[in-house]
């Protein structure tokens, strides 16, 4: 796998977290062929029509398992030619994009990977059967005296090859040197004739068929296939790339072969010495070798970048908040307005349900996204650990509360102070921050992709070592953490409403009252000379440094503010599902909250806000499901491939298309600008017009899933004038740069 | 010692076996405008990179204000008054151009960013330095335009006057009249002697010979990391070394209209 990575990042300097998605999809791909014959092609048919389907199985065999090797030689062939797409349809277009850009392309790929996978092959958890040497055991290998299958060894044989074939590759011939080449300066392998395209999508197949073998061998070692479980498998993955500096494939092998070992040494000898502390016991097999990683990395890192070693590439740029209070004056009203309704229930009687409950996920969500908009947004930082220390603040404030009396909703009540909830609650936010900052110190000299990786090796760690540690929580197995309804001066502002459900509208009042103080707060950074500092330290670490911003302060500071950021989201989180478990933090879904960051929009406060809309169960998903109840299925693939849009078209996020229309919309309202309608109209009208009677006419009769009819004509529109952008965009020249997103807004409002 | 500034003592920069710098002992007054220059690649960015603790010095000792520089982190060198320019500018390009200017100028405390969340626009007791220099450069118009959307050449004053709304006692310019044309390059000259009257010192790095020539106090000639030859600009005019580093053996590698405009300044007519 790791070599997989190396390559990669090698051809394309992208650290691809779909790496571990692709061996996924062979995985599944060899086990289907060999349970019933068919292939399962890597996309969906999003709008089952009667008329017009898109394949999406093939069938060998007459529905017979294929032979072993036919069926192995077909799962690599997938991996290829998902190798290709993602070369032809993200990074492609991405390769000119900030890092940031080009890791939340991989991480939209493995979200459409995961998702097309759960809708293609549902959610069976077959075991596969190995494809060498099944059932061949070494008893007593090497005289070790414990039985080692000769499958494991077979393994390890193939890495060491795969390995040993790609190093030769990359070390003695011509495609080796001209990848280097490429990589160094692209200009330059152009002018010495060598096409850098064709050099990428090389490399990019290579990567995905290292995948794919990595999926077809591995996936019986690692026991039943799952989705989600062999898609975290990149993190290892990612630990023994990262040693070998990303770049160096036999020290990739090396690395993961060594992981592997000090994993089994720390399982078997470490955790049963007596010097080894007691409460380190259950996670530690995870957490060391990462943490070893870190060392090796800060150690090697430097406190300022070289001088020649200057990231070209930017993130979007971080506009000026303006209009704070005026924005604040009119949206905290209107959503306590909507929370509660109007008095009487006169027209709208107020959030309830479902609705209520996925409004406040929203704007906790928000609250999340904000800890990225500044830490990733405004210094830089690509952090992945957020979340994790959002449950830090939750877990900690949990026990803060809790005083060891059972109750019946929690019947293993843990013993704790027993705190009221604004104290337990400071002190929760206080260690998230310590926490964070702590977990700040590496970023003083690890830089970029690098830093991210290990900001989830920090993640993986808090939850083996934190939240999944009983003898730090106390927690019986598998129960969770209470967390007691909070209350302001005598009103209950918990979240329990009352008809028992978590849909209090008063619980949401307080959201927004949080969020938009949490808003004020950052857009108030961001304008200040904290703001200014920070966007120094993101566009030049040595210039800032030339100025006098002491540059480690600075990014211990960041790291630090938005970790009470993070806390206050872990801390309204608990208080909104009243009961916390490990299972609210898990480390990969930090990946997809910073992906739902960056979809909103990463260097904005509004973009936060828009990022919490669209989070998972959030007012977007509830709403499509509420639409459509066939919808939910696709939702991870439909996020996937919003998140690759996203990246490729819309850099600064989707808050930039919004802007502008809120913009648009303000003027047209206080100086009713109707020639400029009148324009817009004319030009966009006519695209209007005709998606509407497609939709009505052209796409209604024939489809099969349940959607609501009006739906159908607004997607007719929304094709008309995506098909009209795409071909002005290509008449452009597919200079989609800057005034693109601006350009794309204004045709939007009609 | 009186006035002494900036001054250096045998300072060596190695990259493995190859010295950058070797031995350099340059002093930099109280008030003057002094200048290195050196064809490139003799080490003139090295030398400002070791001074303001870019890069690590092998040997030798920088002392500013009679103080000794070892173990001063880049941004304390700043604070305390030693700012330098960067060749390759180096801007914040997502501020605007006043922005680029307070980031320098502004004293932060601890507690900043707590004032910050309260009140983001309070006035800062520094917009007065940034002011002037912006004026002096000629930069008010472009005061509230991201540095993204300017020319080159007034990237490279912006750079200038970043470095004078620190309101430091010593400016390091690095190359500040590369990119730029003739009539600009004058116009820097002229402002150079300007600022030398708000109290701020400048040491000024180039290999424009005419300007260097021009407008400093005293001079020193830097080739192959080493110092050559030092003086006043008559002193070095006259000085076989300089005329051999400049005019000498490798005047047939050098680009024409280069070696012609450095014949030409050490005649004296730049």
């Amino acid at each position: 796998m790791a070599t997989g990575l190396v390559v990669a990042f090698k051809g394309s300097g992208v650290i691809n977290f779909s790496h571990g998605a692709v061996a996924m999809y062979a995985a599944f791909t060899y086990n289907y062929l060999r349970l019933d014959g068919t292939i399962r092609l890597p996309w969906v048919d999003i709008l089952p029509t009667h008329q017009v389907n898109i394949p999406v199985k093939i069938s060998l065999a007459s529905g017979g398992p294929v032979d072993k090797w036919v069926a192995a030689l077909v799962a690599l062939l997938m991996s290829v030619l998902i190798g290709a797409g993602m070369h032809y349809l993200v990074f492609k277009p991405l390769r000119n994009a900030a890092p940031l850009g080009k890791v939340i392309g991989a991480v939209g790929i493995m979200l459409y990977l995961q998702g097309v996978a759960l809708v293609n092959f549902g959610a069976e958890n077959p075991q596969p059967e190995p494809v060498l040497f099944a059932n061949t055991l070494f008893n007593n290998f090497l005289g070790f005296g414990k039985p080692l299958p000769a499958e494991s060894l077979a393994l390890t044989a193939v890495a060491i090859l795969v390995g040993a074939a790609l190093w030769f590759n990359y070390k003695f011939t011509r495609f080796g040197l001209a990848t280097r080449a490429a990589a160094g300066n692209e200009k330059g392998a152009v002018l010495l004739g060598y096409s850098p395209e064709r050099l990428a999508l090389s490399n990019w197949i290579i990567a995905a068929l290292t995948a794919g073998i990595a999926g077809v061998l591995v996936g019986s070692v690692t026991g039943a296939l799952s989705v989600v479980k062999f898609t975290t498998l990149i993190v290892p993955a990612l630990g023994a790339a990262l040693i070998g500096s990303l770049s160096s494939v036999p020290i990739a092998i090396a690395g993961g072969i060594g992981i592997g070992m000090l994993q089994t040494v720390t399982a078997t000898w470490m955790t049963g010495q007596s010097w080894f502390p007691e409460w380190l016991q259950s996670g530690a097999t995870d957490a060391i070798p990462l943490i070893i990683i870190v060392l090796v990395l800060f150690l090697r890192g430097k406190s300022l970048p070289v001088r020649g070693n200057i990231e070209e590439k930017r993130l979007p740029l971080s506009p000026y908040p303006k209009r704070i209070g005026w924005y604040v004056g009119i949206f905290v009203p209107l959503g306590i307005l909507l929370a509660f309704g109007l008095p009487g229930d006169f027209i709208f009687s107020g959030l309830t349900g479902k609705w209520s409950f996925a409004f406040s996920t929203s704007l906790i969500g928000a609250m999340l996204m904000l800890s990225y908009v500044l830490l990733a947004g405004y210094v830089g930082q690509i952090s992945m650990v957020q979340l994790s220390i959002a449950g830090v603040a939750a877990f900690f404030m949990a026990r803060m509360t809790a005083n060891g009396t059972p109750t019946p909703e929690d019947p293993f009540a843990v013993s704790g102070p027993g705190f009221p909830w604004p104290i337990a609650a400071i002190l929760g936010i206080t260690v998230a921050i310590a926490v964070g900052v702590i977990l700040g110190i590496p970023a003083l000299r690890i830089r970029g992709v690098q830093l991210a990786v290990v900001t989830i090796a920090a993640a993986v760690a808090l939850q083996t070592l934190y939240f999944d540690n009983a003898k730090l929580t106390s927690l019986m197995a598998g129960s969770n953490a209470a967390v007691p309804s909070p209350s302001f001066f005598g009103i209950d502002i918990g979240s329990t409403g009352p008809t028992g459900l978590t849909d209090s509208p008063k619980f949401v009042a307080f959201c927004v009252i949080v969020l938009a103080l949490m808003c004020t707060m950052v857009a108030n950074l961001r304008r200040g000379s904290t703001g200014r500092r920070f966007l120094a330290v993101r566009a030049n670490e040595r210039a800032a440094a030339s100025a006098g911003v002491d540059v480690p302060r600075t990014k211990l500071l960041a790291f630090g503010l938005a970790s009470a950021l993070a806390g206050m989201a872990g801390v309204m989180t608990a208080f909104q599902q009243q009961q916390i478990s490990s299972a609210n933090w898990v480390y990969f879904a930090g990946l997809v909250t910073l992906a739902f960051a960056y979809l909103g929009g990463i260097t904005s406060v509004s973009g936060a806000i828009v990022g919490g809309v669209l989070t998972g169960s959030g007012v977007a998903a509830v709403f499509g499901a509420h639409q459509s109840e066939g919808l939910h299925a696709y939702t991870p693939v439909l996020g996937g491939v919003g998140m690759i849009l996203t990246a490729i078209l819309h850099p600064s996020g989707q808050s930039m298309l919004y802007q502008p229309i809120f913009q648009y919309f303000g003027k047209w309202l206080l100086r009713a600008r109707a020639a400029e309608w009148i324009g817009v109209g004319r030009r966009l009208g006519p695209f209007v017009v005709i998606g509407l009677i497609w939709g009505a006419i052209g796409i209604n009769p024939w489809r099969t899933d349940d959607w609501s009819r009006p739906w159908m004509m607004l997607l007719g529109v929304f094709l008309a004038l995506f098909i009209r952008n795409l071909v002005n965009l290509i008449r452009s020249g597919g200079h989609a740069e800057l005034g693109e997103p601006a350009a794309a807004a204004q045709e939007v409002p009609a | 010692m009186s006035n002494a500034l900036l001054q250096t003592h045998d300072l060596t920069v190695s990259y493995g076996g190859l010295h950058a710098n070797s031995n350099v002992n340059i002093k930099v007054e109280k008030g003057k405008l002094t200048g290195l220059i050196g064809p490139n690649g003799a080490g003139k960015t090295t030398f400002i990179d070791a001074i303001t603790g870019f890069t690590n010095v092998s040997s030798g000792r920088a002392e500013f204000k009679g103080q000794d520089l070892a173990g001063v982190t880049p941004a304390q060198r700043a604070k305390n008054g030693l700012v330098r320019t960067f060749q390759s500018l180096e801007l914040f390009e997502d501020l605007t151009v006043w922005d680029n200017l307070i980031v320098m100028a502004e004293e932060t405390k601890w507690w900043s960013f707590l004032a910050d969340i309260v009140s983001p626009n309070r006035t800062l007791g520094v917009e007065e330095q940034a002011q002037w220099a912006l004026d002096l450069l000629g930069l008010n118009e472009f005061k509230d335009r991201l540095t993204l959307d300017l020319s080159h050449g007034q990237r490279k004053l912006v750079s200038v006057a970043r470095g004078l709304a620190a309101k430091p006692e010593l400016l390091l310019l690095d190359e500040p009249a590369a990119g730029l044309d003739t009539v600009e390059s004058q116009q820097l000259g002229s402002h150079l002697r300007e600022i030398l009257t708000r109290d701020i010192s400048i040491f000024l790095i180039d290999h424009d010979m005419g300007l260097v020539l021009s407008v400093c106090d005293y001079i020193y000639v830097l080739d192959f990391g080493k110092i050559i030859a030092e003086g006043t600009p008559e002193e070095v005019r006259n000085n076989p070394e300089v005329i051999k580093a400049y005019l000498g053996e490798s005047a047939g590698e050098m680009q024409a209209s280069e070696g012609d405009a450095a014949a030409r300044a050490l005649k004296g007519e730049g």
